[in-house]
């Protein structure tokens, strides 16, 4: 007989796969309104349920906060996305695919100019025009916003100057798409054409008119818009170094990609409340710029996150284009929709900023690295965007894995007249990681040794901290460098292949959640709130304002209350597409989702247990602690014949106030130094990754192909290891575009030459390598279940990897990236120059003998790592900071310690501009120290 | 969202009524063009280049998707050239390195030797175009200069990126064109004019047909050799085809496309050189082809990269026809 019920039209029958699987069309249930009439509930799978509660599964890093929660029913499982089937079978509503009743077009009248002041804005021959239903300039919304609330510098549409080629100028509403372009068109601006700037070395430079002026603390009249500096630790060992690698970097501009352009539909309803919907990493920030644009209260909009085609970083700034087809939309009294085209999209940019970094890393006899001393000059574009905390991610972020005597860091972000560079998938780490594992190898290839054994022993461990005060808790970094070693057959391979073959390893360390909500006091707010409702029918709805990008967090979230609560993943539902029904929640960047949205998932499940347990206790007599849920039952641990329904529990508990309703909340501890910046780059927990990357070159061309990845990444535990691996391959992918083959190239005016996706080369399928994914589990303590990021910390480590497979493969060691056929053949060409060789397949590669320090380095890392063992199981507590290898007492202040001992925040200007470009924005004054403003 | 301009598409369904259809358009001073499978003419027009009110597609006129040992139709879709077993195996290879395998089910031999010149300057959307005040090759009336070679209102130096023309030109093909006026055959080789613009001989009315191939062909065995950064998408940096008889010296032809505005044959070179198929005698003339070459920069890669690669690429293209033997 028929168990099942039609779920929908033409699917009947028996629900019989032998795989395990579910026949589409079919859920699990029984007939409506069961939600579990099992008499006996299913038997736990203990291999799902931690070792410390009585299960399976093993636990290397011990006990975990949330073990006594599991059931075994989600987490850890490797699970198909739960917006899957609305993507594959076309449901899913991306910005485009939103249609309102009386919709009408918009279009955005854009700069031709790189840089220029607007003398007068004539719209009058396009107003005329029939089908033109409004047109918006700069004049309709003067109120500055941005994604910062310390740099506010974008307008919906120019007021008073146009910054780069593509600046939106003015903005025209039409009944149809030719009707629009045809009234852009006839919109008559005139221009005062100014000099532009683009090269962000020239930004030092005092000019005539700087991009953006800031008072009193502008930098001289130069386009610095940001300087940062830090240092730390004891300076005087690098005088003694061993070996010293100094390296000056030139990374191109690269863009997310994301396959969805952006799109914004803007709908003032019969109420006079906007309906906004757009694909937004961050529909918060938007909500707050709206309501600052327009002048209305937040409460009067509704920000409708649509389904976002990947993002990457790429649409989590609040957008000019949103507040334009606000503006017209309120104007014709229609709803506007704008789609931008694929050019459009570069000319929104936000993508990872081109940068000059210099990077010197001085080891000393011992293979200890005495010094790590980053500049990083990034070109920002014409606006702020992320950009201050770009500027302090390429320095800070490079303070992990490794033990550090000292750390030097100078950082400044300029202006320059091309789109502004943002937040990009790895966000402000990726170019100075890229930077540092080169000049590891470096060093590594100067002391003899073997960089992975260099590697292993230099790693800061378990639950200790950096030298710039970050703290350190779960950390797997030496397991992802032993698995990645192990399976790619290091040791047969490093410096022993053919000329043109070559392997090489990189690592990487990222946030996992930045500790600091930007627009409020982590001590007020929390970082994320989730609501949980579960009314008679026992379904559960989660209402969390976590943006699911693709990534798959509304999957994550739906999984950690599955589990906490014994049901099936198809009865839990997510909304979070609304900022009406939503609570606030800081959205899709930093890595923060998974670990802040789910702790408060985990938070508002647990609230709803109790509910239920106590339910159970009345039913059954047995106290709470000594039920467990199991698969829509709560049963008696000691007797399995005794339980009740999931059901009936609920109905129990809700008998005298009908709906379930839970909140849970995320905040995180409070954390860091008191340093300028000490809050940049904090996070509750880091994500760390090695990978092995193998590449083929063809030594007469130049041509670099990457053929084997084997990516370790330690995501603290895999909440879905499908959606892990996923995350880690995708990675690979991107990051291989921007080493191997993906700009943003300005030419020789200042135009972006390659504003399509023919010219702007992400590597194809054929450029792809096999991924072999490798998930290392750390078990956070703070972490929902254990877990951590996985969404940009696995990108770092591909770049560096594939530059030293590189050096391995033809002996030269890349200095700018990407790494395109034209620039490895001129490095190609110019070591065959220094060595008189006439034929490059004459050249030799690279080998290793080892020398004296790499027996000694493999004693120590062998070491470590049974320190490093103990600290993660919390065997050994003891406090442990950065400077312990290099003999500090970690229980006094290292000030007391060393002579020299330096957490400065007063910078010496000279010292300062000895290192690179960006250290020389310190000789420069601000205007408060210049005899007044202008 | 991009926007095609609107067009009056017209679909002749024989020769006949082609040319008529062209000799009318003429009269009535329309301007019009060509579209075959449309993948290079149809992204132009999304990008607003020099659109025409009408355009005449050739995909309803029947016969012209033959494939012949001695002769292809202009129709041919590349994909079927990359698969068929009657075409010369040198020509299918070619094709199978055209773009991607999406692109190569539309996109035709005759459109792929009328192919547009390419430059980055002009592949752009109106508003970019605007926005560096325009280029000669689609001046808007503005009368700019070309944005590479400045200084000189004659010449547009962008480049001819087609895959099938270096491979067809090594086995001696001419080209059958046909228009109001009438039928004519020509080698190939003439077909190319040295000018970004005008491009080929083709007079107004006037379209490719066919592609004859000399009997001699089927005797000749070939190769192609193609600088790409990605191996799906990406148009030749440089490209060059060579063929000989296998065991005749002399008979050598060698060919290349992605440099200039017209593809190069360099014939010529081979009689001046020494035995290519000694090692040294192919170096020698691989470096005489790269020096037969001036590619700009107004491709992917920087010109002095794609010369200099082209002694390798053709010094790889000769190896592979020892290698066959
Ligand atoms: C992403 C992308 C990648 C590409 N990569 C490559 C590549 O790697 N190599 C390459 O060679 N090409 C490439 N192309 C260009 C193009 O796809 C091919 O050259 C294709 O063969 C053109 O044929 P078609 O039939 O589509 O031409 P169409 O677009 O129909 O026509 C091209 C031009 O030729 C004219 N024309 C067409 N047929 C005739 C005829 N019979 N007589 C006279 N004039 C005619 C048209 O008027 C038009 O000017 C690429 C295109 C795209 C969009
Ligand atoms: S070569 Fe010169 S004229 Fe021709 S398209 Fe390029 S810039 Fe324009």
């Amino acid at each position: 007989m028929s168990t099942g019920y039609r779920q929908q039209p033409g699917s009947t029958g028996e629900a019989t796969r032998t795989d395990g699987k579910r026949v589409a069309g079919k859920l699990r249930f029984q007939p409506p309104g069961s939600g579990g009439s099992k008499p006996v509930a299913s038997p736990r799978d203990l291999d799902a349920i931690p070792e410390s509660v009585g299960g399976r599964e093993p636990q290397p890093a011990g006990h975990h906060v949330h073990d006594g929660l599991r059931t075994g029913t989600s987490v850890g499982r490797p699970t198909a996305l739960v917006d899957a089937n609305a993507k594959v079978t076309g449901q899913a509503w991306y910005g485009d695919d939103v249609r309102l009743a009386n919709e009408v077009i918009g279009r955005i009248l854009r700069s031709p100019h790189h840089y220029a002041r607007i003398r007068s804005i004539d719209t009058s021959a396009a107003e005329a025009m029939p089908g033109v239903l409004a047109i918006a300039t700069g004049e309709d919304a003067p109120d500055t916003f941005g994604v910062l609330p310390v740099t506010k510098d974008e307008h919906a549409m120019a007021v008073e100057k146009v910054r780069h080629v593509g600046d939106l100028v003015a903005c025209v509403a039409a009944v149809d798409e030719a009707t629009a372009m045809e009234a852009m068109n006839a919109i008559v601006v005139d221009y005062e054409v100014l000099n532009p700037e683009f090269d962000p070395r020239k930004g030092l430079e005092d000019v005539d008119e700087p991009i953006h002026w800031r008072g009193k603390y502008h930098v001289g009249k130069t386009n610095v818009q940001k300087r940062v500096h830090q240092a730390f630790g004891d300076r005087s060992a690098i005088d003694h170094a061993a070996a010293t690698s100094r390296r000056a970097w030139r990374f191109e501009g690269v863009h997310h990609g994301f396959t969805e352009p952006h799109a914004v539909v803007a709908h003032w309803d019969a109420n006079g409340r906007l309906q906004l919907y757009t694909p937004q990493q961050v529909p918060h920030y938007t909500h707050r710029a709206l309501a600052t644009v327009l002048k209305v209260p937040m409460h009067q909009i509704n920000v409708i996150r649509t389904f976002v085609g990947g993002g990457f970083g790429g649409k989590s700034d609040p957008f000019p284009h949103e507040m334009c087809a606000a503006i017209l939309a309120r104007k014709c009294g229609r709803p506007v929709r704008i789609t931008f085209d694929r050019e459009e999209v570069y000319w929104i940019n936000r993508g990872r900023h081109p940068s000059y970094i210099e990077v010197k890393l001085d080891a000393d006899k011992d293979g200890r690295i005495a010094g790590l001393d980053v500049d990083a000059l990034i070109d920002g574009g014409a606006f702020a965007s992320f950009g201050h905390v770009t500027s302090y991610y390429n320095g800070v972020l490079a303070t992990a894995p490794y033990e550090l005597g000292s750390f030097h860091y100078t950082g400044a972000r300029v202006w320059t007249n091309k789109p502004a560079s943002g937040a990009m998938r790895g966000h402000g780490a990726v170019n100075t990681r890229c930077a540092v594992e080169v000049g590891l190898d470096d060093i590594a290839e100067q002391l003899s040794v073997d960089p992975i054994s260099l590697r292993l022993a230099n790693l800061l461990p378990p639950h200790s901290r950096t030298i710039s005060g970050f703290r350190i808790t779960s950390n797997g970094m030496r397991e992802a460098l032993r698995r990645v070693k192990e399976e790619s057959g290091w040791d047969q391979k490093f410096r022993r292949m053919p000329l043109g073959k070559g392997i090489g390893i990189g690592c990487g360390f990222f946030i996992s959640g930045s500790g600091l909500p930007i627009h409020w006091d982590p001590n007020r707010f929390p970082h994320a709130t989730v609501h949980l409702q579960i009314d008679m029918d026992g379904g559960v709805t989660v209402h969390t304002g976590a943006a699911d990008i693709g990534q798959g967090s509304t999957t994550a979230v739906a999984q950690v209350v599955s589990e906490v609560l014994g049901l099936p993943l198809e009865m839990i539902h997510v909304r979070s597409h609304e900022s009406d029904t939503s609570p606030v929640d800081l959205g899709s960047y930093s890595s923060r989702v998974t670990f802040m949205n789910c702790n408060a998932a985990i938070r508002a499940a647990m609230e709803v247990r109790e509910q239920l347990l106590d339910a159970a206790w009345d039913m059954l007599g047995y106290h709470p602690s000594t039920l467990v849920l199991v698969d829509r039952r709560i049963v008696y641990k000691h007797d399995p014949s005794i339980s009740v329904s999931y059901l009936e529990a609920l109905h129990k508990a809700q008998e005298d106030k009908g709906a379930l309703i839970a909140r849970g909340a995320y905040r995180s501890p409070p954390m860091g130094g008191v340093h300028k910046g000490a809050a940049a780059g904090l996070a509750p927990a880091y994500s760390f990754s090695a990978y092995v990357a193998e590449v083929d070159v063809d030594i007469e061309t130049g041509l670099v192909k990457c053929t084997r990845v084997w990516a370790a990444h330690d995501c603290g535990k895999a909440l879905n290891p499908l959606a892990v691996e996923g995350q880690i391959i995708g990675s690979c992918h991107m990051g291989l575009g921007q080493v191997l083959s993906e700009r943003m190239v300005y030419g020789r005016t200042g135009h972006l030459q390659n504003a399509n996706l023919l010219q702007y080369q992400i590597p194809s399928v054929h450029e792809m390598p096999h991924v072999t994914p490798i998930i290392v589990e750390s078990s956070d303590p703070e972490g929902p279940f254990g877990a951590k990021e996985a969404g940009e910390g696995p990108l770092l480590p591909v770049l560096p990897a594939v530059c030293n497979a590189v050096y391995d493969a033809i002996g030269v060691r890349p200095s700018s990236l990407p790494l395109t056929p034209d620039v490895v053949w001129s490095d190609i060409q110019k070591r065959m120059k220094a060595e008189g060789v006439a034929d490059p397949l004459d050249l030799t590669s690279p080998r290793l003998v080892h020398g004296p320090l790499q027996a000694s380095l493999d004693e120590r890392a062998a070491e470590h790592a049974g320190r490093d063992s103990a600290r993660q199981r919390t065997d050994d507590t003891s406090p442990y900071v950065n400077g312990v290898l290099f003999g500090f007492d970690p229980e006094r202040p290292l000030e007391e310690q060393a002579m020299g001992w330096a957490s400065i925040d007063d910078p010496d200007p000279a010292k300062m501009a000895e290192m690179g470009y960006a250290g020389r924005a310190w000789l420069l004054k601000e205007q408060r120290h210049m005899g007044g403003d202008e | 969202m991009m926007l095609t301009p609107p067009f009056n598409l017209h679909h002749p369904t024989t020769v006949d009524e082609a040319c008529a259809l062209a000799a009318r358009l003429l009269e009535e001073g329309r301007p019009f063009d060509w579209v075959a499978g449309g993948t290079d003419l149809l992204p132009n027009y999304k990008w607003h280049i020099e659109t025409k009110p009408d355009v005449i597609s050739l995909a309803r006129i029947e016969g012209l998707d033959a494939i012949e040992t001695d002769r292809i139709g202009c129709m041919v879709r590349l994909h079927d050239l990359a698969i068929s077993e009657v075409a010369h195996p040198l020509i299918a290879t070619a094709a199978s390195k055209v773009a991607s395998s999406l692109i190569r089910r539309s996109a035709t031999l005759g459109g792929n030797l009328c192919l547009d010149t390419r430059c980055f300057w002009f592949n752009q959307s109106e508003d970019w175009r605007r926005s560096i005040d325009w280029c000669h090759k689609a001046d808007c009336g503005s009368g700019a200069e070309c944005r590479v070679i400045p200084n000189q209102n004659t010449l547009c130096v962008a480049t001819y990126q087609g895959d099938l023309a270096p491979s067809l030109l090594v086995l001696n093909a001419t080209v059958e064109l046909i228009g109001p006026s009438g039928a004519r055959t020509l080698p190939l080789r003439d077909f190319f004019q040295l000018d970004g613009i005008t491009r080929n001989v083709l007079k107004p009315g006037e379209f490719l047909l066919m592609v004859h191939l000399p009997e001699d062909a089927a005797k000749r065995r070939g190769a192609y050799r193609k600088l790409r950064v990605r191996e799906s998408w990406d148009f030749p940096e440089a490209g060059v085809a060579a063929s000989w008889v296998p065991g005749d010296v002399s008979s050598l032809r060698l060919a290349s496309t992605g440099l200039e505005s017209i593809p190069g044959v360099h014939d010529a070179l081979v009689a001046d050189h020494g035995d290519w198929t000694l090692p040294e005698g192919r170096r020698e003339l691989a470096e005489a082809v790269k020096g037969a070459v001036k590619p700009v920069n107004n491709t992917a890669l920087p010109p002095r990269y794609r010369k200099a690669m082209v002694s390798v690429l053709a010094a790889r293209a000769m190896g592979d026809l020892m290698e066959e033997v």
